[in-house]
């Protein structure tokens, strides 16, 4: 039971990873072409998706919890985790040579931007779980039906 | 207390009979075990006793140390932990959903999704209860046939 929770758990932060990922390239598309157009970058650009999107993933450790959280501590913790993804982020911006923070929209952007991909991550997350609940009614029908057959 | 058990013919019904000098909580509790293999359990309203069909039961809640019965419009108190209850239903369909409660798998009608990987469960009576998130892969497997 213990192992298969780690294993639900592992596959969730792994499905957060990788759509962070995805959204943090969007992301990095949209406010590069709006703030930063002529910017050129090397190979090692190819790392920054990656690395913010661990970040995003370890902050979500935080609403990680044995016992079940309440709704409202749920929620605070939600906004503690946004709290600690725009910190790092602004933070890794402010000493990057590569990201011009002296441009007056480029930290406000980020901050909007990275608000922007938590709330669709989500969403999106929401929609997958809606998917797993209709498997769930589905096999619940099943046994339900099993259950009524007898067998 | 002594115990007495003897075999009988097919021909003859199966019985159990208690023989007591006072009605003490320790014969209620028997009595309650036996009525709930038969698929009912004893549990008390408003100051008066009932048999409640298990069949009819849709959750059991714990709370402060007491465990509630809910059926489809009424609630009862039995006297019982709610593990020992989970353990005398575990073959009829009940799962439990979070520390403090068992369902009635019989009366789902649907499962949606809540916060953060929970799921929440609607009843037939329309109430709605939270399956919490460490249960969810022992239900998906229950579900599938396996056991919790």
């Amino acid at each position: 039971m213990a192992r298969q929770k780690w294993k639900e758990w592992l596959i969730r932060a792994l499905r957060v990873y990788t759509l962070l990922v995805t959204l943090i390239t969007v992301l990095m598309i949209i406010l590069g072409n709006l703030l930063d157009r002529d910017r050129v970058f090397g190979y090692d650009a190819f790392f920054s998706p990656l690395i913010y999107a661990l970040i995003g993933t370890v902050a979500t450790m935080v609403t990680r919890s044995d016992k079940e959280l309440s709704v409202r501590a749920l929620i605070i913790r939600k906004v503690i985790s946004l709290l600690l993804i725009e910190g790092a982020i602004v933070l890794i911006a402010l000493n990057a040579d590569t990201i011009p923070t002296e441009k007056s929209w480029v930290v406000p952007g980020l901050v909007l931007g990275v608000f922007a991909v938590f709330v669709l991550t989500h969403v999106i997350l929401y929609f997958a779980d809606r998917k797993e609940a209709e498997k769930l009614n589905a096999d619940l029908s099943r046994y339900q039906e099993r259950q009524m057959n007898g067998s | 207390m002594k115990l007495e058990t003897r075999k009988i013919p097919e021909s003859e019904p199966e019985m159990v009979e208690i023989r007591y000098h006072w009605m003490t909580e320790e014969i209620r509790e028997i009595i309650s075990f036996v009525k709930s293999r038969q698929g009912q359990l004893a549990a008390v309203r408003d100051g008066k006793r009932f048999e409640v069909p298990v069949v009819d039961l849709f959750y059991a809640e714990s709370v402060d140390d007491r465990l509630f019965l809910y059926t489809a419009a009424d609630s009862y108190e039995i006297r019982m932990k709610l593990y020992e209850l989970e353990d005398l239903l575990k073959n009829k369909s009940f799962f439990r959903v979070s520390k403090g409660m068992i369902v009635n798998l019989m009366k789902i009608t649907s499962v949606r999704p809540a916060l953060n990987g929970r799921f929440s469960a609607i009843l037939k009576n329309g109430e709605e209860i939270i399956i919490s998130r460490k249960y969810v892969p022992a239900l998906k497997q229950i579900l599938k046939g396996g056991e919790s």
